[in-house]
């Protein structure tokens, strides 16, 4: 595999990989989140019973959520897309993990996610760490989360957009959209920018550079882009395409270049924020 | 003599725990190094070593300890400060006089405040599979979190305290849980999404701090800032 520095070096800010693909799920009812790709892989590696469980975030209200342990084809379908706000790692999902019944999971999370994972999995500091039950890392492309109540009180105050109707978030070009209650909002992004967590505004990784395989939003319309970085990951993607669980074609020069703009975005307003607080 | 890279284990004190994670991976270990410590009766440090694994703190007031421990320096390629107490000071910073053997205040430190240390692991212990993992990773000069070890090797203390100054308190905190997740006494839990500390239950690991994808971050911005002030520093002073 290659080597990925701890910093993301600038010139390759999309980290290495060995293959990029644009996908969508061939099953009509798993569309989620720009192609539902990430869902499909998953669905393909419990079905061949390479893992016991994924473990992700579930959206509970609007866009809070909950992390899980989903066992079954309908618990994947239900925990599929929460990328808008961070949903802790807790202790109980650690208690879960050690269950002997668990050999094997799936983690789906956010680059910073993966970033501890994969570090837990070369480097185990302790002996309470679950790094032989992580099968593969999931990591979806992420410019930033909200800080969740902030963001909600703006809705709610200026908007009248109560918490628990918020159905799904996407973006549209510069534009944020909110579906609730059957209707759709569109807020400017600059407008909204206020109530990223400030965290996010220092994070350098845009996909995941530390996760097997990363995934999300296409400059093609309802397509995922797929970065697979080791040949585990490469077989895994392939193999889903070969079982008829995704539709794959190799990524176009453009669309990485679509990627790499906004990987590029995300480590330049890093840079330029970290040398605020050193 | 064998061809293999030699290791030399090395125990300064402590409460053993290191050195007993350590002889759990040694079937291991000594199937690719060539593995010297005291445990097994070889360990020498007039020689010379490819790697000095160095567990427990110094002691200050220990003349004879600080001269093996520069000895080790001199004659070894690399130096790593492996668990809490030798990389950055765990519970043994709670030392401070009172109790048999009536140390005094601050008397032990973590061995980069004696030496350059190379590489720096905190881990109280490290679990067993650390050290395999890490030497490889340092002979194939890759691996994913070198720097972060490096830029550990520039302090004397990390713990929950500066998680909680550095990273939360200072709002830049995005509530992933790596930390919760990383504690080994539960001093950590979230409150409204929010890592809190029970400064009772810290014992000062540092583990949570290489974990948290924000200090480690600062850590490695700072360590190069560092290492550029030294290079600035040597060109000026001409040496
Ligand atoms: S921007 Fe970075 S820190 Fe924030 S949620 Fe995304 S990956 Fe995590
Ligand atoms: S909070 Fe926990 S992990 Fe962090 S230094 Fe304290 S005991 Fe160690
Ligand atoms: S690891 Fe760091 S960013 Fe994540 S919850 Fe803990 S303090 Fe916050």
């Amino acid at each position: 595999m290659a080597f990925q520095p701890a910093t993301i070096d600038p010139s390759n800010p999309l980290g290495p990989y060995i293959g990029a693909y644009i996908a969508r799920s061939t099953a009509k009812n798993v569309k989620a989140g720009g192609g539902g790709a990430v869902t499909a892989i998953l669905l393909y590696l419990l079905d061949k019973k390479k893992i016991d469980g994924v473990v992700a975030a579930k959206k509970t209200r609007g866009i809070k959520g909950e992390i899980v342990l989903a066992k079954t084809r309908e618990e994947i379908l239900m925990a599929a897309g929460n990328r808008w706000s961070i949903v802790p790692y807790t202790m109980r999902l650690k208690e879960t993990l050690m269950s002997t019944d668990i050999r094997r999971v799936a983690f789906v999370g956010l680059p910073c996610q993966a970033q501890f994972l994969r570090q837990m999995k070369m480097f185990p500091l302790m002996e309470g760490d679950f790094a032989d039950k992580i099968f593969v890392i999931i990591s979806l492309f992420c410019m930033g989360t909200f800080a969740v109540e902030s963001f909600t009180d703006y809705l709610a105050r200026n908007y009248n957009v109560p918490l628990e109707e918020v159905e799904n978030i996407d973006i549209e070009g510069d534009y944020l959209v909110i579906f609730y209650s059957g209707k759709k909002l569109r807020l400017p992004i600059e407008s909204i920018i206020y109530h990223v967590q400030h965290g996010c505004i220092l994070c350098p990784d845009y996909t995941g550079v530390f996760a097997d395989i990363s995934a999300g939003r296409a400059s093609r319309e309802g397509y995922t882009l797929i970065l697979t970085r080791n040949r585990l990951a490469d077989s895994i993607v392939n193999n889903a395409a070969y079982d008829g669980y995704l539709e794959i074609s190799e990524a176009t020069e453009e669309e990485i270049r679509y990627a790499r703009e906004k990987a590029l975005d995300k480590l330049n307003r890093s840079l330029k924020y970290i040398m605020r607080i050193l | 003599m064998s061809g293999k890279t030699s290791i030399l284990i090395y125990d300064l004190g402590g409460c053993e725990g290191c050195p007993l994670s350590i002889m759990r991976s040694y079937p291991r270990l000594a199937r690719i190094y060539d593995v010297h410590a005291k445990c097994i009766g070889n360990a020498d440090i007039e020689r010379q070593y490819n790697y000095a694994i160095i567990t427990g703190p110094i002691c200050l007031n220990s003349q004879r300890h600080i001269e093996e421990l520069k000895k080790i320096r001199k004659n070894s390629k690399i130096l790593i400060a492996y668990g809490s107490c030798a990389s950055v000071g765990g519970i043994i910073l709670y030392a401070r006089g009172g109790q048999e053997p009536r140390p005094d205040h601050r008397v032990y430190a973590p061995i980069s405040k004696i030496v350059r240390v190379d590489f720096s692991i905190p881990g109280c212990p490290p679990a067993p599979q650390m050290l395999i993992s890490l030497l490889g990773c340092i002979r194939s000069g890759r691996g994913y979190f070198l720097d972060l070890f490096k830029a550990v090797s520039a302090y004397s203390k990390l713990s929950g305290f500066d998680l909680m100054d550095e990273v939360v308190l200072t709002g830049i905190c995005v509530g992933c849980g790596a930390c919760v997740l990383s504690c080994p006494t539960n001093a950590l839990h979230m409150v409204d999404g929010r890592p809190d500390l029970i400064v009772e239950k810290c014992i000062r690991c540092g583990t949570c701090t290489v974990r948290c994808p924000r200090f480690t971050q600062i850590l490695i911005q700072r360590y190069k800032l560092r290492e550029r002030a030294k290079m600035l520093a040597s060109l000026v002073g001409g040496e």
